[in-house]
């Protein structure tokens, strides 16, 4: 069963359109995040099933709800859509102590005060906060508030709840440690959650589906594997992963191979919707893909080596193709200057029409 | 890259003349703050005025003062007043700032510059307004007769007057509660309202008691100025008698027929050994307050709160406390400056008229309070903000001892009343003779408009000077610019515009002033402030209602271009 449903949302600020005819549904025990760059309208988005921002079209139901309707003019006030929210800035009172913050959202539902003590305690270790009740938001580290602001999302129960970049004002050491954490424990409490985040490799560890947003409009939405290995159009293809990407014309589409051809250069690979004969054409690999080789071959480009850099775990070398800039990673660090063959496979080429 | 020219080091002057300037502004603040208030403080403890021979050293004054029950019974008032006046005006002051500042109310920016006149209207105008607004027989009591047969309030009590006085000094509440909400990030906010609570909630169990460092500060601030009141306790208080501290300092002199200067010492000494501790502790809070406000940090993006439901009863608290504190006493006065007289069975057609503002301007003692008045305001503004902008460079980025003492010092006439530093002042000008002659001129006028405003002058000045960047003096500084000519030609230029914006606010604040020009006003010196005391003193209630009316017109001017040009009306 479909927790939240969103279907043809839009949105404005002032005169500036933000979202665009956004469509998504989240099932029960799922993670769905929302990726995109900034300015994308991720967070709107967010923001607007939350109901802090006002759509002017569109519906969105949490369960069979509904909760937005801009042709019947319904709109549910945040308070009442009982959805849990984590702040990408956490949000915590800072007048209140850690259980007071976790409370909170208890006693407006009026709990008895026994039940809430009882209630808060457990989320709170399960939280591994147990200790904490006493403090004040000031006195705990970065992690820890990020997970109070979690405790406080998820005490009462709520059928969905909402991450806004929750891991972003963690450090990077700290921030692996909490995705592998976070998607254990969202799966281990059976939640449906919507996260919005702008870090790809946050997404792709923590999410069931991925939905990448560009200028207020689902791009392309799957699961993590096929965003990465089977991107649609151009922008998901080059917003996921790092890569290579080689401008030319496409000389010849058949069998759904693509040839695209450059300044003395000519390159294969899987045809993507609109590359056809004669147009502009880009071609994009992911750099894990290209390889060093030592002889000249098909699908593979003679190129002149600018630098190598020691990147800790191996070698990026940075070559140059006219105007072109090409990577691959290696072992063993190459003499600059040097003219060497860069292979790109066939199967992890794609060539797209180019944007005009 | 080396120069291919020879460069000279920067010239550097002498140290003495570089330590000049700010020597010289020490001194003359030190003196133009200190020698009235020491003043006082040696006359309350002779036994006669100090320029009678018969004069000696004694504690009778104050064991006279102490002995009468008039003083008590007026000590009794003052906090009463300044206990009630805080109990109205921190709350509504506190809700209406919230509302203001971060819900999605209708046509709140039209209202914001309203909220804010009682600040700048005198209380002496404010104080008429609303005897012949509420009055036994004021229009509104008048009306409210026809309509229900009876006027169910009474302003000349003392808690009318509580009441008058917590409505009009809800801005200053507003002021401080509105800036520290609006360094509130909204995300607290959502946080409260994602947890399930309504607007009410979100205000009274989160945004209200995260800014009550604010509000504690403004809760000082409005019970020391109660302890202040002159204007409306003076008009207010007198058909029934009550007398506050000030006003009881004011009434000594017709009390005894004698000139009672050592008695009015006295009490001006007991009113400012209530009022300094104050003003410290107001100085302590609002550090406070500033250091809990950074704390809260990522204050991001600005999201408005919406009402909803809560938007009725919003709206109804605000205009009903727009009517109170701003319509009535403003249409009061202006109505009764265009009739002969008012009172039951009267009709405003037909009492309607001009010659109160004929009388006003037939008269060359108020046409020119008139001109006085501007003048003050225009050019002696102008020269006090100079004053200010020099004490300033003396303090800005310079942490030593001096500095401090001048933070001090800034303080000391932020708790003298301007009634008493009036009365101080003329003191000074009687008791140097040397200074006898400027006694009667303007320029005295002005010395004690422009002390008595340094705190507050010294603020706007000083928030300016922050706003200019450390990085771009330093700049200067490492190019070989000695502080005065970063003074001059960085830092003075990048403040320019905060420079004009207080000149406006220190013009709108000399054109409502009136208590420091009450004991300083003679023939020759008058302003329109100090003249409208004196007036209703002598009961001349048409003209002193005509002169407000321009009062309130020119301080309107003030507001109008404040407005125009995007001046912030507080900091």
């Amino acid at each position: 069963m479909a927790e939240l449903t969103v279907d043809d949302l839009h949105l404005r600020y002032g005169e500036t359109p933000i979202l665009n005819g956004v469509a998504l549904t989240l099932e029960r025990g799922q993670v769905v995040s929302l990726l995109g760059p900034s300015g994308s309208g991720k967070t709107t988005l967010l923001r607007a099933v939350a109901g802090l921002e006002s759509p002017f079209q569109g519906t969105i139901r949490i369960g069979d709800t509904v909760m937005f309707d801009g042709a019947r003019a319904i709109d549910i006030p945040a308070e009442r859509r009982n959805l849990g929210l984590v702040f990408q800035s956490y949000a915590l009172w800072p007048h209140k102590t850690i259980f007071d913050n976790v409370a909170y959202g208890l006693r407006l539902r009026r709990m008895p005060g026994a039940d809430i003590k009882i209630a808060v305690t457990r989320v709170l270790e399960q939280l591994s906060l147990g200790q904490l009740g006493a403090r004040f938001p000031h006195q705990l580290s970065g992690g820890q508030q990020q997970r109070v602001a979690l405790a406080r999302a998820l005490v009462y129960n709520p059928p969905v709840i909402l991450l806004d970049e929750p891991l972003s004002n963690l450090d990077a050491k700290l921030r692996e440690e909490a995705r592998a954490w976070l998607r254990e424990l969202i799966v281990r409490l059976q939640l449906s959650a919507l996260c919005v985040t702008h870090d790809q490799g946050e997404a792709m560890a923590m999410s069931d589906r991925i939905l990448l947003l560009n200028n207020g409009r689902i791009e392309q939405q799957g699961t993590p594997q096929q965003m990465y290995s089977d991107p649609q159009t151009l922008f998901v293809a080059d917003f996921m992963g790092s890569n290579n990407q080689l401008k030319g014309s496409v000389a010849d589409v058949h069998d759904g191979v693509a040839t695209l051809a450059g300044d003395g250069w000519q390159l294969a690979g899987v045809a993507r919707a609109g590359a056809a004969s004669g147009v502009p054409g880009v071609a994009m690999v992911r750099v894990e893909r290209a390889r060093v080789a030592d002889a000249a071959g098909p699908n593979r480009l003679a190129a002149k080596l600018v630098t190598s850099m020691y990147i800790g775990d191996r070698f990026e070398h940075l070559f140059e193709l006219g105007q072109a800039r090409l990577r691959a990673y290696g072992d063993t660090p190459l003499a600059t200057g040097s003219t060497h063959f860069v292979e790109l496979p066939r199967d992890a080429v794609w060539i797209f029409r180019a944007n005009a | 890259m080396p120069a291919d020219f020879a460069v000279a080091a920067p010239v550097a002057r002498s140290a003495f003349a570089a330590r000049l300037p700010r020597g010289l502004t020490i001194l003359v603040t030190a003196l133009a703050v200190l020698s009235p208030l020491s003043l006082i403080f040696y006359q309350s403890f002779l036994t006669a005025p100090f320029f009678d021979a018969r004069k000696t050293a004694g504690l009778d004054a104050y064991r006279f003062v102490f002995a009468d029950p008039d003083f008590w019974s007026a000590f009794v008032n003052s906090t009463v007043l300044a206990v009630g006046m805080t109990a109205i005006a921190v709350p509504l002051g506190a809700v209406l700032a919230f509302v203001m500042e971060r819900t999605d109310l209708p046509g709140k920016r039209f209202v914001e510059p309203i909220i804010l006149v009682p600040s700048f209207v005198s209380p002496m105008v404010l104080a008429f307004g609303y005897v012949v607004a509420a009055g036994p027989v004021g229009f509104y009591s008048v009306w409210a007769q026809d309509l229900f047969g009876a006027s169910p309030w009474g302003i000349y009590s003392i808690a009318g007057m509580a009441v008058i006085a917590g409505l009009t000094h809800v801005p200053h509440v507003y002021i401080y509660a509105s800036s520290a909400l609006k360094s509130l990030g909204s995300d607290v906010e959502e946080a409260a309202r994602i947890a399930g609570a309504s607007p009410f909630r979100v205000a009274t169990t989160i945004s209200l008691p995260l800014i009550a460092p604010a509000l504690l500060f403004a809760s000082v601030l409005v019970f020391f100025l109660g302890f202040e009141l002159f204007g409306l306790p003076l008009v207010l208080g007198d058909p029934e008698g009550h007398l506050v501290l000030s006003t009881y300092l004011y009434k000594l002199t017709n009390k005894l027929g004698t000139p009672s200067y050592h008695l009015m010492a006295a009490v001006a000494i007991c009113i400012v050994a209530v009022t300094f501790p104050l003003v410290l502790l107001q100085r302590r809070l609002l550090q406070n307050a500033r250091r809990y406000a950074t704390i809260k940090g990522k204050a991001g993006r600005m999201k408005e709160l919406p009402l909803g439901r809560w938007k009725w009863v919003a709206l109804l608290i605000l205009y009903a406390w727009v009517f109170l504190a701003v319509i009535v006493p403003v249409s009061g006065i202006t109505l009764r400056a265009f009739v002969t007289n008012w009172g039951i069975g009267v009709s405003l057609i037909d009492a309607f008229t001009l010659d109160n503002f004929r009388a006003v301007f037939d008269e060359p003692t108020h046409t020119r309070a008139i001109f006085n008045t501007i003048l003050i305001g225009t050019v002696g503004g102008a020269i006090a903000v100079a004053c200010y902008t020099a004490i300033g460079f003396a303090t800005h980025r310079r942490y030593d001892g001096w500095s401090r003492f001048i933070d001090y010092l800034v303080l000391v006439p932020r708790a003298v009343p301007g009634l008493l530093a009036g009365l101080a002042f003329l003191w000074v000008f009687l008791f140097f003779p040397p200074l006898q002659p400027l006694r009667a001129t303007l320029f005295s006028m002005w010395l004690a408009y422009t002390v008595v405003w340094l705190a507050y002058g010294m603020r706007l000045i000083s928030t300016s000077l922050f706003q200019v960047s450390t990085e771009l003096e330093e700049a200067a500084r490492t190019i070989g610019a000695s502080r005065a000519r970063i003074s001059r030609e960085i830092t003075l230029p990048l403040i320019r515009h905060g420079l004009l914006g207080s000149w406006l606010l220190v013009f709108m604040i000399f054109e409502r002033e009136y208590s420091t020009g009450v004991y300083l006003l003679a023939p020759g010196n008058e302003v329109i402030g100090a003249q409208l005391v004196s007036l209703w003193q002598g009961g001349a209630i048409d003209v002193v209602a005509a002169l407000s009316v321009i009062n309130i017109l020119l301080v309107g001017v003030g507001l109008a271009i404040a407005l125009r040009f995007g001046v912030r009306l507080r900091d």
